[in-house]
C-alpha cells in the first residue's frame, strides 16, 4: 500500500517537475525576449526632429570648424616665418577640404547608424547580464 | 552663502539688473561670470566663480545621486536605483558598442564625463542657475583633454604606428603629402568642433529663451501669450537638447577613443 503510495506521488512528483519544467522555459523564454526588448531600447540614439537638427549642426559645425583649424594653422605659419599671406591662404584651402572630409566621414556613420535592421545581432548574444 | 549673497547683490548693482538701454533685459547677462570667492594665485585670477560654483555643485549632485541610489543594493531595485543603473547601461552599451569591450577599460572616465556634462546642461535649465556649458573656455578645455588623452592612448598603444592613422590606403605617392597634410588638419579639428558643438547649442538655447521671455514681458498681458506658448514648447527641445549634446559628447568620444584603439577611421 505505502509502496504503491510512494509511487503514484513519484508520478504526480515527475509530472508536477516536467510541467514546472515547462512553464519555466516559457518564462525564460518570455523573459529573454522581454531583455532583448529592453537592452536594445536604450542603446539606439534619440530620434525624431530633435536628433535630426543636432545631426544637421553636427555636420555644419564639422564643416565650419576644418576651414577655422585650417586658417589659424595657416596664420601661425605665418607669424612664425613672415610668409603672409602665403600660408593662410593655402592652409585655409587645405582646411576646406579637411572640414568637407569630415563631413563625409561623419555622414557615413550617420548613414551606417541609420541603415535598417542593424540592430538585429549577427550573432547570437551570449552573455548572460 | 553670505558672502556669495553679498557678491551676487554687488554685482546686480553694478550692472543695473542687466538691462539694456532700451530697457528689455539683456538676454546675455545671464552668461556673466562672477566672482564669489575672489583668489590670486601666482598672479592669475583663480577667483571661485559661479561657473566653478555650478561644477562643484554637478560633481557633488552626482556623487549624491549615485552613492545614495545604490546604497541598498538591492537586486529587484528601487526607482531611485533603476535610474542608477539605466544611466550606468547606457553608457556601458555606448562604449561597448563604439570602442568594445577593449574600450571599457575607459568606462569609468566615458561615465564622469557623460555625468557630468549631462548635470551641467540639465542644471543650465534651472531658473536662475547658471550654465556652465554654455562657455566655450569650459568645453574647450574638455574637448581639449579628450583630444590630448585619446592621442597618448594612440601613441601608448601602437608607439610610432599610430602615425600610420594619418596616411590613408590606396592613394597614389604623388597625392599623399596632400593627403597627409589634410588628415592632420582634420584630426585637429576634433577638439574645436566638439566643444564648439557643445558650447554654440547650449549658449544660442538660452539665448533664445531669455529673448522670448523678454518678448513676453514686452508684450504684455495682451500679446504675450504667442511667445509664451513658444517658450513653453521650446524649454522642451531645449531639454533635449541639454541631453542629446551630452550624449553626442560621451558618444564622440568613444569613436574618437575607438579610433585610437583600433586605428581605423
Amino acid at each position: 500500500m505505502a509502496g504503491a503510495e510512494n509511487q503514484s506521488g513519484r508520478k504526480s512528483g515527475g509530472r508536477d517537475a516536467d510541467s514546472l519544467r515547462q512553464r519555466l522555459d516559457a518564462l525564460g523564454h518570455e523573459l529573454a525576449g522581454a531583455q532583448a526588448r529592453h537592452h536594445q531600447a536604450p542603446v539606439s540614439a534619440p530620434q525624431g526632429q530633435g536628433a535630426a537638427l543636432g545631426q544637421a549642426l553636427r555636420l555644419g559645425v564639422e564643416l565650419v570648424a576644418g576651414v577655422a583649424v585650417g586658417g589659424f594653422i595657416g596664420w601661425a605659419f605665418d607669424r612664425w616665418f613672415g610668409t603672409a599671406p602665403l600660408m593662410m591662404v593655402v592652409f585655409l584651402g587645405l582646411g576646406a577640404a579637411a572640414g568637407i572630409m569630415n563631413v563625409m566621414r561623419t555622414a557615413k556613420r550617420m548613414q551606417a547608424d541609420a541603415a535598417p535592421f542593424k540592430d538585429l545581432p549577427s550573432v547570437p548574444d551570449d552573455d548572460d547580464d | 552663502m553670505t558672502v556669495i549673497g553679498a557678491a551676487l547683490a554687488a554685482e546686480d548693482a553694478g550692472h543695473g539688473g542687466g538691462l539694456e538701454p532700451g530697457g528689455l533685459p539683456d538676454p546675455m547677462h545671464q552668461f556673466e561670470i562672477k566672482r564669489l570667492v575672489p583668489f590670486e594665485l601666482f598672479g592669475l585670477d583663480a577667483s571661485f566663480t559661479n561657473s566653478a560654483l555650478f561644477m562643484v555643485i554637478a560633481a557633488s549632485l552626482i556623487t549624491l545621486f549615485t552613492v545614495y541610489a545604490m546604497r541598498s543594493r538591492a537586486l529587484v531595485p528601487s526607482r531611485l536605483q533603476s535610474v542608477a543603473e539605466i544611466s550606468y547601461e547606457f553608457v556601458a552599451n555606448m562604449v561597448r558598442d563604439n570602442v568594445g569591450t577593449a574600450g571599457m577599460k575607459y568606462f569609468p572616465f566615458v561615465f564622469t564625463l557623460f555625468m557630468f556634462v549631462l548635470t551641467l546642461n540639465m542644471l543650465g535649465m534651472v531658473p536662475y542657475s547658471f550654465t556652465v556649458t554654455s562657455h566655450i573656455i569650459v568645453t574647450f578645455a574638455l574637448a581639449a583633454f579628450i583630444f590630448l588623452g585619446v592621442t597618448a592612448i594612440g601613441f601608448w598603444k601602437h608607439g610610432a604606428k599610430f602615425l600610420r592613422f594619418f596616411v590613408p590606403e590606396g592613394v597614389p605617392l604623388v597625392m599623399l603629402p596632400l593627403l597627409v597634410v589634410i588628415e592632420v588638419i582634420s584630426y585637429l579639428t576634433r577638439p574645436l568642433s566638439l566643444s564648439v558643438r557643445l558650447f554654440a547649442n547650449m549658449m544660442a538655447g538660452h539665448t533664445m529663451l531669455k529673448v522670448f521671455g523678454a518678448f513676453v514681458v514686452a508684450l504684455g498681458f495682451l500679446g504675450g501669450w504667442a511667445p509664451l506658448a513658444f517658450m513653453v514648447a521650446f524649454t522642451g527641445l531645449e531639454i533635449l537638447v541639454a541631453f542629446l549634446q551630452a550624449y553626442v559628447f560621451a558618444i564622440l568620444t568613444c569613436i574618437y577613443l575607438n579610433d585610437a584603439i583600433h586605428m581605423h577611421h
